[in-house]
């Protein structure tokens, strides 16, 4: 399969990034360093091209309660202008996708998904349509997708746009002006900062992408954009979550909720998990010893395999190694001592607490 | 991309960059190498004493992203490794010929020294690598 191109490749290039396959996509790694990026988004405001991203929309008379069958989170929480953090599933509980939606109008949504996911989603979604009047339309190749994020981020981008950001709270969203292009805008995000989300048409990519850039903010790739949503514990599909993996093993016990008398798909085993517990759950990992923790390795108890590391990596906040392991629930309590295995040698690791930094 | 390559180096495939002095050999990683690991934050280096055949793996050196492998250029033993590296592994990004170096070995088999690449043979390595 021939990798695709975001219509901010040529930026890319330009700023010196290193382009690696993801997802089908072209995209930056990084451009000059992981850290500095890491940190800009810390301390300023960093750019992120998340146009591999898939963008979705629903539209028709049936779209809430269509919805209502397929999310797990209950859609009587949102309201026009907001949207909300979910996760379809299978009937057995494990995850089809994580995702947001944005409510437009009572009839219309839009729908921001993962990268690796957007031709499974698309297909999960038509064939649960039935008789629900809704028509989906695959928008993720022409238009394309920014974050901009970090502690300034607000003050920088209300020089740019016309709507008053602070009027927006957290996963509201408005459309709006950026210079005169016209831009979708959520304050939404991944790195545990303040910050935005937005979508534009991609014949305006490069002049948004300029504008964002001449604020002073550092462009920031992949690989900030795994480190700042490890800091965070924010869930990775594949990782966290997965086909194998369910939302309430992976933490994520407010997502599931109870929504009276519909029967949404997976809701009897998520009902079920979220009453009586589960044998697996994710925890925070730390080394006592020297190392970095890195995704799969193995979780040891008193010699006895107990589970594995779902993401693992270094800290450019916490400046130590941190990671996230789905490990049998006995031994998950806080400061329990496990042992990591790093190229065949056990590591002396702890249970801690997550998430290691969020500032949102 | 613009590496430094110093000239009065030997190299190996596998990027790293080996000064001889006698039976003595100080070893490093390149600047080629430094750059495709990114920021480094972790190095595990072998113990002093140790001895290992050419081409068998000697320590380890984390990035943020990634993990790359010291490889030994020739048979030895390790004679010391640098401290500082070990407190400050980003020496080996902006130093990566200076005080980035990593260790030092004593030469078993000085025979093997012949077949470490010049400079022009590893442009010749990273050229190929990076099209």
């Amino acid at each position: 399969m021939e990798l695709k191109k975001t219509p901010f490749y040529k930026i890319h290039v330009k700023h010196g990034a290193r382009m690696v396959p993801f997802s089908g996509f072209y995209m930056p790694v990084q451009y000059q360093s992981i850290i500095k990026e890491h940190e800009a988004v810390r301390n300023n405001a960093g750019i992120f091209d998340i146009s591999h991203m898939g963008e979705f929309i629903l539209e028709g008379d049936n779209v809430f309660d269509f919805l209502q069958y397929i999310m797990i989170n209950d859609l009587k929480l949102l309201e026009v202008n907001k949207g909300q953090y979910s996760c379809m599933c299978y009937e057995n509980g494990t995850v089809v996708d994580d995702l947001v939606y944005y409510e437009e109008t009572t009839t219309r949504f839009r729908m921001i998904v993962n990268a690796s996911n957007v031709d499974k989603d698309f297909k999960w979604l038509n064939d649960h349509i039935g008789d629900y009047d809704v028509k989906i339309t695959n928008l993720s190749s022409e238009r394309c997708r920014l974050a901009f994020q970090g502690p300034n981020s607000d003050e920088l981008l209300q020089k740019l746009v016309d709507v008053d950001l602070s009027k927006i709270n957290r996963f509201y969203f408005s459309h709006c002006s950026l210079k005169d292009i016209p831009i979708f805008i959520a304050r939404t995000g991944y790195t545990g900062e303040r910050g935005f989300e937005i979508s534009l048409e991609n014949n305006y990519a490069e002049k948004v992408w300029d504008h964002l850039y001449n604020t002073g903010a550092t462009p920031a790739g992949l690989g900030a954009r795994d480190s700042l949503r490890l800091e965070a514990c924010y869930s990775l599909y594949g990782h966290e979550i997965s086909d194998s993996i369910t939302p309430l093993e992976a933490g994520l016990f407010w997502l599931v909720k109870p929504k009276e008398g519909i029967d949404y798909i997976g809701k009897k085993i998520l009902m079920n998990q979220k009453s009586n517990g589960t044998d697996r759950i994710l925890v925070g990992l730390n080394l006592v010893e020297k190392g970095i923790i890195r995704d799969d390795c193995k979780i040891f108890y008193s010699g006895k395999q107990i589970g594995y590391v779902t993401s693992g990596g270094y800290s450019p906040t916490l400046k130590k190694t941190i990671g996230l392991g789905l490990i049998e629930k006995q031994h998950s309590e806080l400061n329990t001592e496990i042992q990591i295995e790093i190229r065949n040698k056990l590591v002396k690791g702890i249970i801690v607490e997550i998430p290691f930094y969020r500032n949102v | 991309m613009d590496y430094k390559f110093p000239e009065e180096l030997k190299y190996t495939v596998t990027h790293e960059w080996i000064s001889l002095e006698d039976e003595i050999a100080t070893i490093g990683i390149t600047d080629y190498a430094q750059h495709q690991l990114g920021d480094i934050v972790y190095i595990e280096m072998p113990d002093i004493g140790l001895v290992f055949e050419r081409e068998s793996i000697a320590g380890e050196i984390e990035s943020v992203k990634a993990v790359g492998e010291i490889i030994m250029p020739l048979s030895g033993e390790i004679i010391e490794t640098n401290p500082k590296i070990v407190e400050t592994p980003e020496l080996v990004n902006s130093s990566p010929f200076g005080e980035g170096w990593i260790m030092k070995i004593k030469i078993s088999h000085i025979e093997e020294t012949e077949d470490l690449l010049s400079v022009k043979e590893y442009i010749k390595v990273v050229e190929s690598e990076e099209t």
